[in-house]
């Protein structure tokens, strides 16, 4: 008996639902979706033997629509007009199929159900999501499993999942709004029909998703490589002297367009996020290998590096080479700091930004560390202790400049 | 060990080849065209200078060069640098703002239009290491 329920528990049904489970698969009562069925919202399925995946996935999105407040009547005239039929019911149908619990999740991948909870809560998806888990979420618990017995510290694996969850949402979101903003909008403008556009977009998920997989997986092994080398330099370089346990040794640059508010207030919101995406792109062209943006926020860009001189120097040909207006303003600075879910925290950060929001247009400003660390080649001018806001000492502050005359 | 040209007459063939490169690739050459900015590169230690610009109509290729300064336009971007800078620069072992602080590329002119020609020229890195390769292995940097 048990054995049987075991069995029940550990598979979810793939085949055609009946009416209540695609409901509660749906997030919706069984009453809703026979009113719904009633009122002609699935006329492309054929529900006489029960409810498919497809189905099931048109299901989910009109959940999703009516949240956002659509009325009934809505959905029919975008059914009617082909509107619904597009990349996001394909998208939402893979997400569809083998269902498991919790429970059944946790016995089929061995992991404990609180691990899994915390992975999830980790990975960013909704809670919501720990009711309703697909075989494919499912075999990722099993390699997360793997990768414990192997003896990876969980604290190590919880903080890797959340970087994943933050990176692959984002790219989900780019990934959307970018085919949305490209081919979409343009498709609209030029008057074509609500239908063919579902059409042209069923052809470009269809197309561009099996595409985009093996890139992130390529360009994750890229990056891998291109950090074990930087992580085995820093060994060799604490050995050498310097950085303490847990935290690691960085030159930190920020880096933003002066008056850009002033900006998106002359020329409007569009053309500032062009010159916004113009500097970001120059700043990531220019980078020396090493460096790296670690983030951007509006028109500010955070750059971390191992070697501080080659990030001055950068800084300091950046602008040079940046005589357009708005000018640039940087702000370097080097320390301790600590790294965690993918991102550098502690004083020196915040010592960093708060150099750069005293930087002028065209300058690059410094403190101490990083003057100690630079190359003869450059001049440092000292403007003197300065009183940061947030700091309780004043930092001495130097602007970095390429010598008089040469 | 620097990589070093054996003469002047190298060099320019060199140079020549990496400009052809550049002109002829599909993707490349019609961006250079397009960006349209005549460029002087003067390299110190040979005593040379080669003025280059977007090929016009009916000249072949989509950049046009002549190793003088006696020539019928005004060049947007100024850049000076060595022999081995430049060479050093072509295999992508050059970053442009690093060798500025170091002054190992002086810039002047409308500078901005050569930060803009940075990732149109990034290609010409791998072409020209395989024509090094091929031809003049010396001169390949490791």
């Amino acid at each position: 008996m048990d054995d049987q329920l075991g069995n029940e528990e550990e598979r979810g049904v793939s085949e055609k639902l009946a009416g209540a489970e695609a409901a509660e698969r749906a997030g919706v009562s069984l009453s809703t979706l026979r009113r719904w069925v009633a009122l002609g919202l699935f006329p492309k399925h054929d529900l006489s033997e029960g409810w498919g995946p497809s189905a099931i996935a048109q299901a989910r999105s009109l959940v999703k629509l009516r949240e956002r407040g659509y009325s009934i009547e809505q959905l029919q005239e975008a059914i009617a007009e082909g509107r619904l039929v597009g990349y996001a019911d394909e998208l939402v149908a893979e997400m569809v199929g083998e269902r498991f619990t919790l429970k059944q999740a946790a016995k089929q991948s061995g992991l404990k159900a609180e691990v899994i909870e915390e992975l999830i809560a980790a990975i960013g998806l909704p809670s919501g999501a720990l009711d309703d888990l697909g075989a494919e979420d499912v075999e990722m618990f099993r390699h997360f499993e793997t990768a414990v017995e192997s003896g990876f510290p969980r604290d190590a694996l919880l903080q890797t999942v959340r970087v994943y969850g933050q990176a692959v949402s984002k790219i989900a979101d780019a990934e959307v709004r970018l085919v949305h903003l490209h081919v979409h909008e343009p498709l609209l403008r030029d008057g074509v029909s609500s239908e063919r556009i579902a059409e042209q977009m069923d052809g470009i998920t269809e197309e561009l998703l099996p595409l985009f997989s093996p890139v992130i997986d390529h360009l994750h092994r890229r990056f891998l490589n291109h950090f074990v080398e930087q992580d085995i330099v820093g060994h060799m370089e604490a050995e050498s002297g310097g950085g303490e346990i847990g935290q690691v040794r960085v030159a930190i640059a920020f880096a933003d367009l002066a008056g850009y508010t002033q900006l998106t207030e002359e020329v409007g919101d569009e053309e500032a996020a062009g010159i916004v995406e113009r500097f970001v792109g120059n700043v990531n062209q220019t980078l020396p290998d090493e460096a790296r943006i670690l983030k951007t926020i509006g028109d500010e860009v955070m750059i971390v590096s191992p070697d501080s001189a080659s990030l001055t120097d950068w800084a300091v040909g950046f602008q040079v080479l940046s005589n357009e207006r708005p000018l640039p303003r940087i702000g370097i600075h080097c320390g301790n700091v600590v790294f965690r879910d993918g991102d550098y925290f502690g004083r020196e950060v915040n010592l960093a930004a708060r150099v750069a929001a005293r930087a002028a247009a065209g300058e690059v400003l410094v403190t101490w560390p990083v003057v100690e660390m630079a190359g003869k080649h450059l001049e440092f001018e000292r403007i003197g202790e300065v009183q940061l806001k947030g700091f309780s000492h004043a930092t001495e502050l130097f602007l970095a400049g390429l010598p008089e005359g040469k | 060990m620097t990589a070093q040209f054996e003469s002047t007459e190298q060099f320019r063939a060199v140079i020549d080849r990496a400009m052809t490169l550049m002109s002829e690739d599909p993707v490349m050459g019609p961006k250079l065209r397009d960006a349209d900015v005549p460029q002087r590169f003067e390299f110190d230690d040979m005593d040379l200078v080669v003025n280059a610009r977007a090929a016009r109509q009916g000249e072949h290729g989509n950049l046009y060069w002549e190793w003088t300064d006696d020539v019928d336009w005004e060049p947007k971007v100024k850049l000076t640098m060595s022999s081995e800078v430049a060479n050093s620069y072509f295999q992508g072992k050059e970053n442009v703002p690093v060798a500025i602080a170091r002054r190992r590329i002086k810039a002047g002119g409308d500078v901005k239009s050569a930060l803009a020609l940075i990732p149109i020229t990034k290609p010409v890195y791998g072409l020209y290491r395989s024509m090094l390769e091929a031809d003049y292995p010396q001169l390949v940097v490791q």
